[in-house]
This record gives structure tokens, C-alpha cells and sequence, in this order.
């Protein structure tokens, strides 16, 4: 024995120990300790400290604030110079970015759709590596995370998860003689809606105009309506692209989700053509709306007494499918999912990556996402489900809908050239919404456009791309 | 019988005096001094930017695919590709017709409110700065601000309804047949002060005696607007039609800020087309070769102007010419 008194069977005992705890993955000595949030402290710390900029729309900046200071309290890495834009306005303003190779953001919030189109331009900073260094994993619902990688690498931390969840009035559906009424015109009962014709049946039986009550609150003006349109399609069976890149939009599957996109003219104000969401939430939480498919950010609203006359009168819910392809299929949206993507040719592009990993942990973004007055920033990580504040903020039936909504969650057009593809579409279908294009001609147009797209852009380049947009798609039809 | 053609007497014209070459000298000095700024704000800003325009119109650059200096070279294709492009076309239909109500609305006006301005009276300072007023308002808050008020169940609407009697409720933002002259009434209402000022400057302008002469010969108020002020203000008319007219052709903060050049495709003018395909789809290339296009549509423009203001100044000259300077022009 040594005067330490170890033997040597304790001896071998802990080195065997030390060793496999040294082979498990993210389990170093100070792993087992440590949190992801000290993870990411500690790994930011090498980089330095520096207050990065970035370009972020004040909205989404605000509840980030407090969880931004206590990062830079923590590293030394805080925010400096924000430029304000509009989230709807940040692909411009980055593609200009990319194009002059400026290092002057160092982190962009942007809609994660355009990671193709910003990373075929050369400008973002994959984050792989530093998720690695800090063990960091994004731990969003489903398979949300999907929705940051393009060609196997991340190049996104995402804040907002912006899905499309089902909004429909309890108090109308449940009134004794609305049920009576549609059940004695459809011969069906009144419940809520499970595919897009139960859903016109209902919005048409019940709404009002006389009482401002209008059927539909989903939006259909140039910029928004693709959005709604690719749930109607993917959910009657549609894609996009053939493996070649041929728009495959102008099938039977196009032609049926333009019907139903259209239909809802008949039920919807009649200028809802040019609205847009400062004019459609509103209307929603005002309960001049019967049904709605929308972000679920508007829970949180509908939900706040303070700002909204419709607490407690709506139920949440799956988006509606279709059995147009012989099966039941319900698909949802992201779109614009909001996250943050870090510039490959800033000088502060660790500070920024590591920043971005901080204010994407489940822990830190629940403040966030539960923000009542800054409502922008919507769930979407697994902790935020069970979290006490953020159900309080939805509701739970509103976290259900999000839950069940982000199993069956799909992309817009995720390639190179989405706002091209996404405008062109979005033009068409308002010139058929407002009567200048006949419907039958709307998908037969695009497909023509999106061609020329992908001629363009290069047919090679965007073959490439497609494992990446299809990689998103779910895969089931209906959640679980 | 023959005339013998005599040469006329060659009248040399007196040197000038010193003093008339030390002012002559000045004025050359001034000139350049006013003028060397812009030309070298002209070859040393605008002419690199126009190069670098003529270089991507004729060079196919696709922004995912490389950088701008190896974009390949492709002639005067972009050039046929957007003359052919039956957008483009109809781009150019609506900015010509926004461009062409709004010029004529805005002189309307303008000249209307200058003809009641020009002759002074009490308080018209207060209503000077009523009337351009809205010339101040930045396009952008003008376009905001009338969404609000054009809502179908807006107030516009239901001040109407009130003033005449029956429903008046035209979907102003969301007819594509009225969405297009909704923007033009907000640029006419925007730019009206434009035109009012250039009137006012000329109606100012005009020199008293021809006036005072018809009077004096029993002309009417009409007959003295129509036959005296009307022809001595024709180059400052042209004046304010053309610059309008090229304002207009360049409208855009409004047109986007409201609809988008929405809806549907309605109010998809020559600027809103011109941003989507450069900062939409980024097609830079073939924006660039769209922005070469335009520039030379005003340019024609431009000159047909100048060379109409041109012929009225001569003929002004010669109307108020002395006449032994007009007989010697006539000569």
C-alpha cells in the first residue's frame, strides 16, 4: 500500500470509469455537469468577447433582449448596430449582402427558405462545427430541425416556429341551432372541419356579412396566398418537381388545390385580395372570422383578454387534408420560419454562431416564445410544449394544434431562386383570385415560368438540391 | 434688264470694350463653376454606375452560380429577351398611363390653384403653405395612410355615402380595374403642389403690358386667359408636364408600399416590375438591360421636350423681340 492509501483495484476501477465515460459522445468530465446552455457559454468563451451586428426586425429583437444580456453577461458577447427590417424585406436586403460579400451583418433573422438561395450566393457560415464544439443540438418538434440544413450542413438556428395551425369559432359551432341548420342543409353534423370541403361547407353555412362576420380569415393576396395553396396541394398528393426539375404543378392534384383556393372567394371578404396580416389578425381576433387556417402566433393573441375579444371562443386544431389521392393527407406550413443565420464573411462570425445557439436552446427561447406582448416569436422546441408559460400564453389546446400541426409540417418551394418561384406563383393565383387569369390557365402559366426558372438557375444545380426539399417533406399524413 | 447685284456694305461690328470682355469672362468663370461640380459628380459617380449597368446588361450574370466578372457574355439577347417579354409590355402600358393621368391631373389642379393664387391678396401666405402641403408628406406615409382610408367600409367611403346620399363603397385597393387609378388620384393629390408652384412662377411671370393692353381694348376676363396669358405661359406648361411626367414614370414608394403591384398583376408598373426581377428574383442582368430601355424611352422623351420648349422659346423671343432686332432676325 502507498501512504495515500488507494489500492490498486480502486485504481483500475476509476480509470476504466474515466474511460468509458471518455468514449461516450458529449460526455466529458465537465458534460456531465454542465447544461447545453453551459455548453455554449463555455465554448463561446474562446471565441472572445464582441457585441456582433445584425439585421433583425425590432419585433423579434425585443423579447430576445433580457436572454441577450445575460449571454453577454455570461461571454462578453452581446448585441451591438441592429438594422431594423421587416422580415418580408430581409431577402432583398441579404441577397445584396451576399452579392458584395459585405461583412458589415454578422447575423441576419431571415425566413429560413432562403438558406438555399443565400448559401448558393456564398454567404452564410455553416454552423456545424460550432454545435459541435459547444454539443449543441436543436431540439424542435418533429422534424423542425430538417428545416435549417441544406445539402447535410446547418446553416440556421431557428426562433420563430411559424406553422399553420387550424382556427375555428367554438362558440358558433357549438351553438344549438347553427348545428341544427347545417345539419339539416349538408346532412352532416357540425364539428370541427377535417378536410378542405368541410371546411367550405362550414364557413358557408355559418358566416354573416350582414354582421361582418365573414366565413374564411386565411389570407389570399399575392404575397401570402402560396403559402396556403402548397397546403391545399401537398395535401391532395402534389409536388412540386419531377426528379428532372419539371414543374409538376399543372396535375390534377394543382388543378384541385386552385379550385379550393379559389372557392374561398365566396366566403371571404370581399378585399381580402390585398390584405395582409396587419389586416387579417386583427379580423381574427376580433371574431369577424368563422375559420382560418394561420401562424400560430395568433393563439397567443386570440388568447391575451387585453387584446383580443375572442378569448376563449376558438378551438385549435390540424390544418384540413384531403382525400383527393385516395388517402387521407393533411399538410401544414412554415412559412416564413424565422431564424438565424450567421455571415460567412463576418470577422465575428464565432460570437455570432455562438449567440445563435444561445437564444436557440429549448431553455432560453421559452421567455421568448411566451413574450404576451411581443408576439412574434412563436414555439417551436419540444421544450416549449411542456413548458407551464408557454401553454399559458397558447393555451393548451393551442399547443396540441402546434404539436399536431408541426408532425405533418412542410415547406414551401426550398431551392435556389424561392422568391422567384415564390412571386410567380403568388402572381398568378391573384390574377385568377381577382378575375384578370382564368383558373384553368393559373397552373398552366406557373408551370411555363417555373420552367424558364430552372433553366436559368441551372437544371444540374437545382437536381442537386431537390434530396435537400424533398429531406423536409413529412412523413406521415396525418400526426400521430 | 439686268440687275447688277451689288454686295451689301459689310457693317463691321464694334470691338468690344474691356469692360464688356471682363464681364464676358466672368460669366464663363461662373458658369464653369456651377457646372465643374455636377460634371464631376457625373463622370466620376454616374458614369462608372451607368458602365457597370451597360456591362450586366450585356453579360448574363446569374447570381448562384458565380461572381459577376466571369458572367458570360451574351450580346444584345437580354435586350430581345425584355422586348419580347410580354410583361415588360404591359409594365410599360401602365407606367404610360399612370404617368399620362397623373400629369394631366396634377397640371389641372396645379394650374387651378396658381390661377387663383397669383395676384396678391390677404392671406395668401396661409394658403400657399395649405396647398403644398402634401408635396411634403413623404410617399411612403401618404401610402399607409390612404390604405386606412380606402378600406371598402372606410371613412372615404362612408364621407361619400353621407355627402350624396346612396352607398358608395367602391373596393379602391382590391378592384383590379379601379386599383391602378386609385394610385394615380394619390400621386395627383401628392404632386399637385409640383405643378401649382411652376404655375405659380409663371402665371407671376407674365409682364403686365399685354395684359393691361387688352383691357384697355375691352378684352374679357376669358379672352384675356385664352389669347394673352395662355400662349405666354406655354414653355413653362411644358415645363411642368414634362418634369411631372417623368416624376410619375418613376413612381414607386407609393405603388409598393400599398399594393405590390397588386392586385393580381394591376398596378405591376414599370418600377415595381423593374425591383421584383432585380431584387425579387434577382435577375440583375436582365433588370439592368430594363433600366437601359427605360432611360433611353425618357431620354427620347427628354429631347422631343427640349426641342418643343426650344421652338416656344424662339417664339417668345421673336413676339417680344425690339423691332429693329426682329427685323434684322426676320432677315
Amino acid at each position: 500500500m502507498t501512504k495515500f492509501n488507494i489500492s490498486r483495484r480502486t485504481f483500475m476501477e476509476g480509470g476504466v470509469g474515466l474511460t468509458v465515460a471518455n468514449l461516450l459522445p458529449g460526455t466529458t468530465p465537465l458534460a456531465f455537469a454542465a447544461s447545453m446552455e453551459e455548453r455554449t457559454i463555455a465554448a463561446a468563451k474562446t471565441a472572445g468577447a464582441a457585441d456582433v451586428s445584425g439585421m433583425i426586425w425590432s419585433p423579434y429583437l425585443v423579447p430576445m433582449q433580457p436572454v441577450i444580456a445575460d449571454f453577454k453577461k455570461a461571454t462578453g458577447i452581446g448585441v451591438g448596430a441592429v438594422q431594423d427590417i421587416s422580415i418580408f424585406d430581409a431577402p432583398q436586403r441579404a441577397m445584396a449582402e451576399a452579392l458584395s460579400r459585405s461583412p458589415q451583418f454578422d447575423f441576419i433573422h431571415i425566413d429560413s427558405n432562403m438558406i438555399p438561395s443565400l448559401a448558393s450566393a456564398g454567404y452564410l457560415e455553416p454552423l456545424d462545427e460550432y454545435m459541435k464544439k459547444a454539443d449543441f443540438k436543436i431540439d424542435a418538434v418533429g422534424d423542425y430541425a430538417k428545416f435549417m440544413t441544406y445539402k447535410g450542413q446547418t446553416y440556421g438556428i431557428p426562433t420563430d416556429g411559424n406553422v399553420h395551425i387550424q382556427y375555428v369559432r367554438k362558440d358558433l359551432i357549438e351553438d344549438p341551432d347553427n348545428k341544427k341548420r347545417f345539419a339539416d342543409k349538408h346532412g352532416k353534423e357540425l364539428k370541427f372541419p377535417e378536410t378542405w370541403e368541410d371546411e367550405f361547407r362550414i364557413q358557408q353555412t355559418l358566416m354573416d356579412p350582414a354582421k361582418d362576420l365573414y366565413g374564411s380569415g386565411s389570407l389570399r393576396n399575392r404575397a401570402n396566398g402560396p403559402t396556403w395553396w402548397y397546403m391545399m396541394f401537398y395535401s391532395a398528393g402534389g409536388f412540386t418537381f419531377d426528379d428532372d426539375m419539371n414543374s409538376t404543378l399543372n396535375t390534377p392534384a394543382g388543378q384541385y388545390a386552385v379550385d379550393i383556393y379559389l372557392q374561398e372567394k365566396k366566403v371571404a371578404h370581399p378585399e381580402s385580395a390585398g390584405w395582409g396580416t396587419p389586416q387579417m389578425i386583427p379580423r381574427i381576433a376580433q371574431g369577424h372570422v368563422v375559420t382560418a387556417q394561420y401562424w400560430d402566433g395568433t393563439a397567443r393573441l386570440n388568447e391575451n383578454p387585453a387584446k383580443s375579444k375572442t378569448t376563449g371562443k376558438w378551438l385549435y386544431g390540424l390544418v384540413p387534408g384531403s382525400d383527393f389521392s385516395g388517402k387521407r393527407i393533411h399538410r401544414s406550413i412554415s412559412s416564413p420560419l424565422a431564424a438565424l443565420l450567421v455571415n460567412k464573411y463576418s470577422p465575428r462570425k464565432a460570437q455570432a454562431a455562438y449567440l445563435a445557439l444561445w437564444l436557440g436552446s429549448g431553455k432560453n427561447s421559452i421567455p421568448i416564445v411566451s413574450d404576451p406582448v411581443n408576439t412574434f416569436n412563436d414555439a417551436w422546441a419540444k421544450e416549449h410544449m411542456t413548458s407551464e408559460l408557454v401553454q399559458k400564453a397558447y393555451s393548451p389546446a393551442g399547443i396540441k394544434a402546434i404539436e399536431a400541426n408541426f408532425q405533418v409540417v412542410s415547406p414551401p418551394t426550398y431551392l435556389t431562386g424561392y422568391l422567384e418561384f415564390q412571386d410567380t406563383l403568388g402572381k398568378n393565383l391573384s390574377e385568377a383570385y381577382v378575375g384578370q387569369l382564368p383558373a384553368k390557365d393559373v397552373l398552366k402559366k406557373t408551370d411555363e415560368e417555373w420552367n424558364a426558372i430552372v433553366r436559368r438557375i441551372g437544371r444540374t444545380k437545382l437536381k442537386e438540391e431537390l434530396a435537400s426539399y424533398k429531406a423536409l417533406m413529412p412523413k406521415r399524413n396525418v400526426p400521430a | 434688264m439686268n440687275v447688277a447685284v451689288v454686295p451689301a456694305v459689310q457693317v463691321q461690328a464694334p470691338l468690344p470694350s474691356t469692360r464688356e470682355l471682363s464681364r464676358r469672362r466672368a460669366i464663363t468663370r461662373f458658369r464653369w463653376s456651377i457646372l465643374s461640380p455636377l460634371l464631376a459628380l457625373l463622370i466620376f459617380v454616374l458614369m462608372p454606375v451607368l458602365f457597370l449597368q451597360l456591362y450586366f446588361s450585356l453579360h448574363q450574370w446569374t447570381v448562384y452560380l458565380g461572381t459577376w466578372w466571369d458572367a458570360e457574355y451574351v450580346g444584345l439577347d437580354l435586350f430581345r429577351e425584355v422586348l419580347t417579354d410580354p410583361r415588360f409590355g404591359w409594365a410599360v402600358v401602365r407606367s404610360l398611363a399612370f404617368a399620362t393621368g397623373s400629369t394631366i391631373g396634377c397640371f389641372l389642379i396645379g394650374f387651378a390653384l396658381a390661377y387663383l393664387m397669383y395676384k396678391p391678396f390677404r392671406g395668401q401666405a396661409f394658403y400657399y403653405i395649405i396647398f403644398i402641403l402634401p408635396m411634403l408628406t413623404v410617399p411612403v406615409v401618404v401610402a399607409y395612410t390612404a390604405e386606412m382610408m380606402l378600406y371598402q367600409s372606410g371613412p372615404l367611403n362612408d364621407l361619400i355615402t353621407r355627402i350624396i346620399g346612396i352607398e358608395f363603397k367602391p373596393a379602391w385597393l382590391t378592384n383590379p380595374h379601379i386599383a391602378l387609378p386609385t394610385v394615380m388620384l394619390l400621386e395627383i393629390w401628392n404632386w399637385a403642389p409640383f405643378s401649382f408652384i411652376i404655375m405659380l412662377a409663371g402665371l407671376s411671370a407674365i409682364p403686365k403690358e399685354p395684359i393691361e393692353a387688352a383691357e384697355i381694348l375691352g378684352a374679357s376676363k376669358w379672352r384675356i386667359f385664352w389669347e394673352v396669358q395662355l400662349p405666354l405661359l406655354r414653355p413653362v406648361i411644358f415645363l411642368a408636364l414634362v418634369l411631372r411626367f417623368l416624376e410619375a414614370m418613376a413612381e414607386f414608394p407609393k405603388t409598393w408600399a400599398l399594393l405590390q403591384g397588386g392586385p393580381g398583376t394591376a398596378t405591376e408598373t414599370l418600377p415595381v416590375y423593374i425591383f421584383l426581377t432585380t431584387w425579387q428574383y434577382f435577375q440583375i442582368s436582365k433588370g439592368a438591360a430594363m433600366s437601359y430601355i427605360v432611360m433611353l424611352l425618357m431620354v427620347v422623351i427628354v429631347l422631343f421636350a427640349i426641342r418643343l420648349l426650344r421652338r416656344e422659346k424662339r417664339s417668345l423671343d421673336t413676339m417680344y423681340a425690339k423691332p429693329a432686332a426682329r427685323q434684322q432676325e426676320l432677315a
